[in-house]
């Protein structure tokens, strides 16, 4: 346990190297919040509310939600896409140690350093830049962990992807693609009440939801209360669970045709 | 008027002294505080159409400095420095008509396509004619059987392999100078022969000036009549190979492992070789690796025979290997004054 | 020397022969033409989702933001498929690999750049083409072929303005060690080219008309064609736009060519 812990760390300075591309970050956070508030503000010029939430209750949702994306982007994919052209997973299959688990543990320092160069300033901004008041409610005490069980399900999706490289080549679409799925139908753009109704009851069967309306959702109306916070947070364990056996009964697969291959 | 003119050729760099942290990096971005490095520090030299010249030094002497301000890609600090009449750095794209360059690590060819098509292209980027196409194209395959090569792709050829197109591309628009960086790095004595003999035949075919930068004594012996030799941005020897090469190739280190090596025993071995073989000058006795002791000797004053008899019979070796002066030795040689 | 027309020759020639040796990885280009694709859409899909609720945008209806996406992913195509290679720069010039592009007789952004054909890319294009013509149809707008001309004429520069801006983020490997993340956030504003224009106000709307001129990218030149009679002198400045700016681009190329001195001595 202690090894892994010593990854987190790493991984977390390494972070701190990366100050300029932090910095970055930040700087395009700025600009999307800036863009989506003026959008949003054309949007509901002539009205109170729009599918039954207030201009506030969806600038915070939309604002929150690109500082959520940049924290759940995990690069596991990436790393293990670069590992394996770099024929480095066999050594992994050497050492003692578990390949999710080594990946996990060295893209959760990332994380940490996310949020507190980049979240953390995003939730400052709205406060006194753009003057949103933040509902407080039972909502925001639930925030961090459902944050956290997003991460581990967003993972679980690079992951998968990772896994593929193991077949193929070709990443980059492969990546986009998800990236693309995810985002749209998980309510990271938009929140999920926009969408049609037929479109929408689907798009709440999908562990999609799971990863980001279900986290911003718990900010924007945080006043909403147990009865609706905690079914959504048990749905949200479900689906962790459920994909992190897939992936790792997945791995198991992908493994034996990496020995067959070469790594 | 010659092919290469330079003259009291000077190039300098400014350095950033960098600060620690990160307010040090933010405080750079403001800072005034440079240091001026002499990279090239004045030097003159003329080269002549048909030459093969080497030039070589120590890594950091300015040799690559030198180089890229002949093919124009630096501008120089002050001084002269004309090709074919030209000055490079004013003329880029006109001098690359007249120039070859050929890296030993990285290939100038396109690294998906068949080594053919390389060719092609490079046919339309220097606008040779068919009929010089063909006939270099020839040229090459009976040099050195390039047509077998034709259909690959550049990135499935072995380093020999690519070394030779990269050689004979560069050799393809009839360049006035061509020059060659490492040629023969990482390749085994096969290949190495055949690429200085593919060279040798290009030049004098086409009466090419060749620059050639390596740290391999033996593609110098092979190649060149007149050497330069550079080191801080200063030339310190620039004449006939022979009066070098007598340097080169007497010099030898014998290394030894021997039994129970010590503090003693290495003050032993020295006293004793001076004292059997004469000055002090001669011999320099060092310890470079873990249990390898270096003895190194010019072979044209001491014959390597008698000394290896000596110190086998009077210390108890169990190793030996026997290697060639490395270039810096030479250089340090040079530099002071084993020369004059 | 080479004129204009070696230079195509050259091109010509030299991608005929990339893609060529590209086609050989046929899953790959399946699979990016596939996320590629759907990567375009993911915002026009935002767009749809939101015009299910309201009438407009801004005084924008779902059908004219429609024909200036069609707009907007043409005009991004050629940054992508023909200077796709700028986001390698930044190894090239950190390894000291960029000087090899200095030793031929060539325009070293024209060398560089032909390294790589983004097939992908041509995807993204017949996209934007099929989105606009569809879009102009459903408007009901007329085509003669002076506006056909105009049409070009506007395509062309707005992708001067894209192709400019992605480069100038990309020369700062010339200069910075960790050049990233600033191709990253010009990749990021592109996604903005789409939006109105009249949703900003005051400073951002300066922004992005003069300083990151964005709104030329789509916005400004298709109410050439969406509103023709309510045009302001603005839109005229579009070709000015994409030809100066690319001109300020090549300058800054140019410099950051001329700094650069590759690794070691």
């Amino acid at each position: 346990m202690r090894s892994y812990l010593a990854l987190l760390r790493g991984a977390y300075m390494v972070g701190l190297v990366y100050r300029f591309g932090f910095l970055f970050s930040i700087a395009g956070n700025i600009i999307y919040m800036s863009v989506t508030y003026f959008l949003w503000r054309s949007i509901y010029q002539n009205r109170e509310t729009l599918h039954g939430l207030t201009f506030d209750q969806t600038y915070i949702y939309v604002a929150l939600g690109s500082a959520v994306f940049i924290l759940l982007k995990t690069y596991v994919d990436w790393q293990m896409s670069f590992d394996i052209r770099e024929g480095m997973v066999a050594t992994y299959l050497i050492k003692p140690i578990d390949l999710q688990l080594y990946e996990l543990f060295t893209s959760f320092g990332f994380f940490l350093m996310s949020f507190s160069a980049i979240t953390i300033p995003t939730v400052l901004l709205l406060i006194f830049v753009f003057h949103i008041q933040i509902p407080l409610g039972i909502g925001l005490a639930l925030f961090p962990f459902s944050l956290v069980l997003a991460y581990l399900l967003s993972f679980c999706f690079d992951y998968f992807i990772g896994l593929l490289g193991f077949y193929t080549e070709s990443v980059w679409g492969l990546s986009i693609t998800k990236e693309i799925i995810v985002t749209v139908l998980s309510g990271a753009l938009i929140p999920l009440q926009f969408f049609p109704d037929a479109i929408q009851k689907i798009l709440l069967w999908l562990p999609f939801q799971a990863i980001y309306y279900t986290p911003l959702t718990m900010v924007a109306q945080s006043t909403l209360g147990w009865e609706i916070f905690l079914p959504m947070l048990s749905v949200q364990i479900f689906w962790v669970i459920a994909l992190f056996t897939l992936t790792r009964l997945f791995y198991n697969q992908a493994i034996k045709v990496l020995r067959i291959s070469g790594g | 008027m010659s092919l290469i003119h330079i003259e009291n050729l000077c190039k300098e760099f400014k350095i950033l002294n960098r600060r620690e942290g990160l307010s040090g990096a933010f405080r750079d971005l403001f800072s005034g505080d440079y240091r001026i490095v002499e990279a090239v520090a004045g030097i003159s030299f003329d080269i002549e159409s048909g030459e093969i010249v080497g030039y070589i030094g120590p890594n950091g002497a300015g040799k690559s400095t030198t180089i890229k301000m002949m093919t124009g890609i630096l501008k120089p600090s002050s001084g002269t420095l004309q090709v074919n009449g030209l000055v490079p750095y004013d003329n880029r794209i006109r001098q690359a008509q007249i120039m070859g360059v050929v890296f030993g690590q990285r290939t100038q060819l396109w690294w998906d396509l068949p080594v053919i098509e390389s060719f092609k292209i490079l046919k339309e980027i220097y606008k040779v004619d068919q009929k010089t196409f063909k006939r270099h194209m020839d040229m090459f395959n009976e040099l050195v059987g390039l047509n077998a090569l034709y259909s690959q792709q550049v990135r499935t050829l072995s380093l020999g392999q690519r070394m030779l197109c990269d050689i004979a591309a560069s050799f393809l628009h009839n360049p006035q100078i061509v020059f060659l960086d490492e040629p023969t790095i990482g390749l085994d004595i096969s290949i190495k022969a055949k690429i200085r003999s593919l060279i040798k035949m290009l030049n004098s075919e086409r009466n090419t000036t060749i620059i050639l930068t390596t740290h391999d004594l033996g593609d110098v012996e092979a190649l060149c009549q007149r050497i330069i030799i550079i080191d801080k941005g200063k030339i310190l020897y620039d004449g006939d190979i022979k009066k070098v090469n007598a340097l080169f190739g007497a010099y030898r280190t014998l290394k030894l492992q021997i039994d129970g090596f010590n503090e003693s025993t290495l003050q032993t071995l020295k006293t004793s070789l001076t004292g059997r073989f004469g000055s002090k000058d001669g011999f320099a006795i060092a310890q470079t690796e873990e249990f390898w002791t270096d003895v190194t000797f010019d072979q044209a004053r001491t014959p390597l025979s008698d000394v290896l008899n000596f110190v086998m019979t009077n210390f108890a070796v169990h190793d030996v290997r026997i290697v060639e002066i490395a270039m810096e030795d030479v250089v340090k040689r040079v530099y002071d004054g084993a020369l004059r | 020397m080479h004129s204009l027309r070696d230079y195509l020759r050259l091109y010509f020639i030299i991608e005929t022969q990339y893609i060529k040796a590209r086609m050989q990885y046929r899953a790959d280009f399946i699979v990016s033409s596939i996320g590629m694709f759907f990567s375009s859409l993911a915002t026009l899909g935002i767009f749809w989702v939101l015009f299910n609720s309201i009438p407009d945008i801004a005084g924008w209806t779902f059908m004219q933001l429609v024909f200036i996406y069609g707009f907007y992913m043409i005009a991004i195509s050629p940054m992508q498929i023909l200077f796709d290679h700028i986001w390698q720069i930044r190894f090239h010039v950190q390894q000291g690999t960029f000087l090899k592009y200095y030793f031929r007789p060539l325009n070293i952004m024209f060398y560089y750049m032909s390294e790589m054909f983004d097939l992908k890319g041509l995807t993204q294009l017949a996209a934007g083409i099929v989105i606009l013509i569809y879009a102009s149809i459903r408007l009901d707008l007329t085509w003669t072929p002076s506006r056909i001309a105009l049409l070009l004429l506007t395509l062309f520069s707005a992708s001067l303005v894209q192709i400019s801006i992605t480069l100038l983020a990309g020369c700062a490997a010339f200069w910075v060690l960790d050049a990233y993340p600033v191709l990253g956030l010009a990749w990021k504003l592109r996604e903005f080219a789409p939006y109105p224009m009249n949703i900003f106000d005051g400073a951002f709307r300066f922004t992005f008309t003069f300083i990151i001129p964005l709104g030329f990218v789509a916005f400004y030149p298709s109410q050439l064609f969406l509103q023709p009679d309510e045009v302001s002198p603005l839109i005229y400045f579009s070709p000015l736009v994409g030809v100066g700016l690319f001109a300020f681009t090549y300058w800054v190329w140019t410099k950051g060519v001329n700094s650069y001195t590759g690794t070691g001595s």
